[in-house]
């Protein structure tokens, strides 16, 4: 399948994301749940290349923020302390996909000092260290959703497309019912119904599980029109007069007529899947404390004022936009192709 | 014949013994049992649910302790003064906008309007919500969230509709924002595959000026697509109005469900579910109904 | 209870003074010249004005005998009037309705003498009909009412009857100490607008909220104006209220009191801010650090009044009976363990918490007893530093060791984990049951926390007992021990960490009964303090519960507010509202 140059700059960087989110341990400096309680609500850490008495450096460095006693949330840098960035720094362990463990960091600064380049939360964690490592949920939690999605969407746009009649119909009702279901009220409700008992963690993975069950619908529909229109191919005819099975015919000659339109609606659902989770975490159905994922560092966002005094904390949700954007336009490089194909 | 459907589905799911357990004392669940035939077999209990339901009981809420069926509509009026005006405002942009941007004068329409929907598309509701209750805070141009400015209550009748429309500004402006790029694109490709017809083409080899053209001709035909997708849209306007409300204080069904679930409050839960699904049952409802109005081939399809 | 002789003294010199004085002089206001009033010897203040105060849910009824929620009892408080009233700011008792009272050598016998002259908010006298009556509901099986225990003593109710025209005999089945405090919010109700609900059965219906003005009387300083659904509650000044100022003026000095329904706290602090109201009950930290900010500029001020009674207290479930998993069996071999127990708590960053969830407006607590009661608080009990090292070394002794990657493991190897149940909505626990988690990270120990709809984590407590360990706070509504009763003696109610059997499980459990007890009846306060002070002993020894923090009482006024003393005890800032009065011309709100 050949790709336009946009598209392969675009699957880089998606790509890049990814192994970011990956090695979410290794470019982070610090550890996800560890609170610097005497750092509540620090804003991000400025970099000076500069020191104290004015001459530029080209090593980055970063002071020592003190708070006002008395005054909550509000710090002042002390410029007599500045340390310098340093990198591979050997810091707190972490596990990449839960194998590899190692405490290299990619960069951080002495133990006096903290280096937040996202500020910190409400309890002192560092938000950029969060944003890395909570990708790997919502990330996660997106792919998992799109493929079940796709998943359920293929066979039963291909059962119904291939096969016709009544079965037909009734997949494709029930498609328009899912696809005019609000999705976020079904969501809730099912959330309702889950047993107490269930941890925060398994009910999380359980909700994945019934959102990706929610948006079968679209690629069901989209799959069941491609395969009605490679069902009259004429080597579909010719296999099925050969004795070829149903089975045979719709692996060896229907699917792969599918494999496009599937990698585009996959590209499509994972940031709308993402953003279901993100959602969900925001209002406070996600995963337990202390796991980050990108919906619940916003959720803090709901009281007043925290969003008006501590900007930095919308900074995951603004990062979003980029993230999404990524999905979104190679989605939309990956069609015209298909389009000038099916015309 | 969906509507239909739709409320077959929704309430029999949610119907379940077990869960009640956690919340109430034997005594009380035992009653409940009683009370609701939940001894009986499920489709014997779905139809006696859907008995009272139907004349109006639809149980009691645990958190409250009131019956649901008053609660929920005093806030089902909130959702639909958000949703309904958001809908109305969302079309009423989105279709001189979609239908010039499909024309091939202007052609600056066409490409403003793609970059910005794109943009919207990317920007997921909720950061829109953050960020214009960040601007309102910040700036005080207008209210951050809630229905009602406390002063308002003892104003005058203008007063009040004038401080209800100051609220309405933010959750409606993110509903709008929210749904404008997929309603644009849609109706930009109608627009489209209207224009190509021959019925167009020989209308504009007729010399019917533009704007007649796109309007009084191309427009009805591309009508059928439209209104189906009216009543899709309403879904997910009714998903997105659930997080707004919950962001932006504005009391609805939003926050209502949200508190229900985390206090495992069986009976509003169900009953705010299966008000959605009987207020989306009758949007679709409603367009089922333009369609039929608006596309003639339907109606000379029956006759003839 | 040692100031005991002086109310007497002091009422019985200043009623004669004043006895004298109206008899002499004629007042502004009509009164019977036997009317003895109780001067109240607060800074003179002057008339008029009317106060708006917020509720952040309406009240459900005005009735004082069924009334159980916090806004119907705020708003009866201003209504009535009790026998003896303990004087928030001071935590001691007054004589309210009582001009002296009189204990028997064997403190089963309390004396009451009534004032002379009173009359109800309907202008209709008080006698000692009234007062039987009262005690005839609240104690009355059938009525049902909950100030019904409150009356329990030595598991028999009080007994009362008339020994003269103005005294009273209420008799106890055992001594019961500091008894003279049952008395307070007791309200006195008037028998001629209640006896008929009350022989018609109907009691507990009666002064429901649609109850026009007329039907309601009481003791307190205002009474019923206005009631609008949904929007405010507004009381007037009661004009035959039975306090004066030394200018002799009859109290209040305020002309109305309203309440406006206001849903939920961001609401009530925008509403003030906005000079909507004048005085705000209870401030989160975040919202009076914000008002603090601002308090110049505009015409008001915050205050923090101080540590109030609550505690927040972390504890693990020593439940002997319970639910058919062993889950919780098998870790209750930890939890039983007391070094555990006091490891965990050395291992606690209380003052991280009074900083990030309070903003350093909490204290922290090794003890139940907040230093707002501050003769009973026990000083004397440790405050260890929080240390990891102290806490690993106990862990340690307790037969615990540590994994090659860190995790804490019991004696058989398994590693230890639980879990804490909390309160979702209430934000300020979910924080420190996060903190907790990060701290005992730090000696391997992996928690996980579970934060539940509050009624599930009452449910869990209470009923099924399952749950690992749970994050709760109570709040203490008098500093007096005896009000503690129910959480300390292994048969009460609130016993958290082990419900349903009603014999105690440790000998330390034993020996806090049986000071309990003792404390019960005796007299002598400072002897009830040593004893109290041994509870306190034991429980921060053996750490049944661990406290945590205990949060000030924050709340805002408007500067012309004059006279307000907030308090810690609750009501925090209308404990006072016959002395409150507003000083400029103009009264805030709209006429």
């Amino acid at each position: 399948m050949k790709m336009s140059r946009i598209a392969a700059l675009l699957v880089t960087a998606l790509a890049f994301l990814c192994l970011t989110v990956v090695f979410a341990g290794f470019l982070a400096p610090y550890d996800v749940a560890q609170q610097n309680r005497k750092l509540a609500f620090a804003p991000p850490s400025v970099i000076h290349f500069a020191d104290a008495s004015g001459r530029i450096h080209l090593h980055p460095s970063v002071c020592a923020l003190e708070d006002r006693p008395g005054a909550f949330g509000e710090y002042r840098e002390n410029h007599l302390n500045c340390f310098p960035i340093q990198y591979l720094v050997r810091g707190t362990p972490y596990e990449v996909f839960g194998v590899v463990k190692s405490n290299l960091h990619l960069f951080g600064v002495a133990p006096q000092t903290k280096i937040f380049l996202m500020g910190t939360d409400s309890y002192g964690r560092d938000l950029f260290s969060r944003f890395l490592c909570g990708g790997q949920i919502s990330l996660l939690a997106g792919l998992t959703a799109t493929l079940l999605s796709l998943a359920v969407g293929a066979l039963l746009g291909t059962l119904a497309g291939y096969f016709g009649g009544w079965l037909d119909a009734s997949i494709m009702r029930g498609a328009e019912l899912f696809l005019a279901l609000p999705w976020l009220y079904f969501l809730f409700a099912a959330r309702a119904f889950l047993p107490l008992s269930l941890s925060a963690t398994g009910a999380f993975w359980l909700l994945i599980a019934v959102m990706s069950l929610v948006g079968w619908a679209r690629p069901a529909r989209l799959i069941r029109g491609v395969v009605l229109s490679s069902r009259e191919r004429h080597y579909v005819l010719a296999a099925r007069l050969f004795g070829g099975s149903d089975t045979y015919i719709m692996r060896r000659h229907i699917l792969p007529e599918t494999y496009s339109i599937l990698l585009t609606q996959a590209v499509l659902l994972i940031p709308q899947y993402v953003l279901a989770e993100v959602t969900l975490s925001f209002l406070g159905l996600g995963v337990a404390e202390p796991t980050p994922t990108w919906g619940n560092m916003l959720s803090t966002l709901q009281k007043y004022s925290v969003l008006a005094t501590y900007w930095w904390m919308l900074i995951p949700g603004l990062l979003l936009v980029p993230v999404f954007c990524g999905f979104v336009l190679l989605a939309n490089e990956l069609q015209p192709g298909r389009k000038a194909r099916a015309a | 014949m969906l509507s239909f459907v739709f409320l077959q589905l929704a309430p029999g799911d949610f119907f379940d013994e077990m869960r009640l357990n956690p919340q109430i004392s034997p005594e009380a669940v035992a009653r409940l049992h009683r009370e609701y035939g939940l001894d009986k077999p499920l489709p014997v209990r779905y139809f006696s649910w859907l008995k009272s339901a139907a004349s109006g009981d639809w149980g009691t809420s645990f958190a409250y302790n009131a019956p649901v069926a008053p609660l929920i509509w005093s806030r089902a009026r909130n959702t639909l003064l958000l949703t309904g005006l958001s809908m109305l405002l969302c079309w009423m942009i989105a279709l001189p906008i979609g239908v010039f941007s499909a024309g091939e004068r202007h052609r600056w329409i066409d490409h403003g309007c793609s970059f910005l929907t794109s943009f919207l598309l990317v920007t997921p509701d909720l950061l829109l919500a953050l960020g214009l209750l960040w601007i309102a805070l910040r700036t005080h141009w207008f209210p951050a969230g809630g229905m009602f400015s406390l002063k308002s209550a003892h104003a005058g009748s203008v007063a009040q509709c004038r401080d209800l429309a100051f609220h309405l500004i933010a959750p409606v402006a993110v509903l709008v924002l929210g749904g404008l790029p997929v309603l644009l694109r849609h109706i930009r490709a109608a627009m489209t595959d209207a224009l190509q017809t021959p019925y167009i083409r020989a209308a504009r080899s007729h010399g019917i000026p533009y704007s007649r053209l796109l309007f009084r001709h191309a427009l009805p035909a591309a009508s059928a697509p439209l209104v189906s997708l009216f009543g899709y849209s309403l879904g997910s306007l009714l998903s997105t109005s659930l997080l707004i409300e919950v962001v932006m204080n504005w009391p609805g069904l939003g926050p209502l469900l949200l508190e229900a679930i985390l206090a495992r409050d069986v009976y509003t839960v169900i009953g705010t579910v299966m008000f959605s699904a009987l207020f989306l049952a009758g949007g679709m409802f409603v367009a089922d109904v333009l369609l039929f109005a608006t596309d003639p081939r339907i109606r000379t399809k029956d006759i003839g | 209870m040692w100031l005991r002789t002086y109310p007497r003294f002091t009422a019985s010199v200043l009623l004669s003074a004043s006895a004298c004085l109206f008899s002499s002089v004629g007042s502004a206001q009509s009164h019977s010249s036997n009317e003895e009033l109780v001067i109240s010897d607060n800074p003179v203040g002057h008339p008029g004005g009317r106060l708006v105060a917020s509720l952040r849910s309406e009240p459900k009824t005005l009735n004082p005998i069924t009334s159980i929620d916090i806004s119907s009892r705020e708003v009866i408080a201003q209504m009535t009037g009790d026998l003896i009233h303990i004087n928030r700011l001071s935590q001691n008792t007054e004589l309210a309705i009582a001009k002296s009272w009189t204990v028997s050598r064997d403190g089963l016998q309390y004396t009451l003498k009534l004032r002379h002259g009173l009359r109800f908010s309907d202008g209709h006298a008080l006698d000692v009909e009234d007062v039987l009556f009262s005690f005839q509901v609240y104690l009355d099986e059938k009525v049902n009412s909950p100030q019904r225990d409150l009356l329990i003593v030595g598991g028999k109710p009080i007994t009362v009857h008339q020994v003269d025209s103005d005294a009273l005999v209420f008799q106890l089945a055992q001594p019961y100490a500091a008894a003279e405090r049952l008395f307070d919010s007791i309200a006195i109700l008037p028998k001629h607008l209640l006896d008929q609900a009350y022989k018609d059965g109907k009691l507990a219906q009666a002064w429901g909220l649609g109850t026009s003005p007329e039907k309601v009387a009481g003791l307190g300083p205002f009474r019923l104006k206005e009631y609008v659904a949904g929007q405010h509650l507004t009381l007037e000044r009661n004009p035959y209220y039975w306090k004066a100022d030394r200018a002799k003026h009859r109290l209040p000095y305020l002309d109305q009191i309203t309440f406006l329904f206001v849903p939920n706290a961001d609401a009530e602090v925008i509403r003030f801010q906005a000079g909507d109201t004048d005085v705000l009950n209870r401030l989160s930290a975040e919202d009076y650090s914000a008002l603090e900010k601002d308090q110049t500029k505009h015409a008001f001020h915050v205050y923090d009044a101080g540590p109030s009674l609550e505690y927040n207290f972390l504890f693990f479930n020593l439940n002997s009976v319970l639910p058919a998993r062993s889950e919780i069996s098998r870790k209750q071999g930890w939890f039983r363990q007391v070094k555990f127990r006091q490891a965990i708590s050395m291992a606690l960053d209380r003052d991280g918490m009074v900083r990030l969830v309070y903003r350093g407006r909490a204290t922290p607590l090794w003890t139940p007893v907040t230093s707002a009661s501050s003769f009973w608080i026990d000083t004397a009990v440790p405050h260890p530093v929080r240390s990891i090292d102290q806490a690993r070394k106990l862990l340690e002794a307790a037969g615990f060791s540590w994994s090659q990657s860190g995790d804490l493991i019991d004696s058989s190897g398994s590693p230890v984990r639980f879990s804490i149940l909390t309160s979702a909505s209430n934000s300020q626990r979910t924080q420190m049951a996060t903190m907790i988690q990060q701290d005992l990270r730090e000696v391997g120990i992996s928690v996980e926390v579970v934060p539940l709809e509050f009624r599930s984590v009452v449910d869990r407590i209470f009923q099924s007992h399952d749950y690992d360990a749970a994050l709760l706070g109570l709040g203490g509504g008098d500093v007096d021990p005896n009000s503690q009763m129910n959480v300390w003696l292994s048969s009460g109610n609130d016993h958290v960490w082990d419900l349903g059997e009603n014999h105690p499980a440790t000998n330390w459990e034993a020996e806090i009964d049986q000071l309990m007890v003792k404390q019960l009846s005796t007299l002598e306060p400072q002897a009830r303090k040593r004893l109290y002070d041994r509870v306190q002993e034991i429980i921060a020894e053996n750490l049944p519960v661990i406290s945590l923090v205990s949060p000030d009482v924050l709340v805002a006024a408007k500067d012309q507010l004059g006279n307000f003393k907030p308090a810690e005890l609750d009501p925090h800032t209308l404990w006072n509202s016959q002395e409150l009065y507003l000083s400029g011309t103009a009264a805030s709100g709209q006429p």
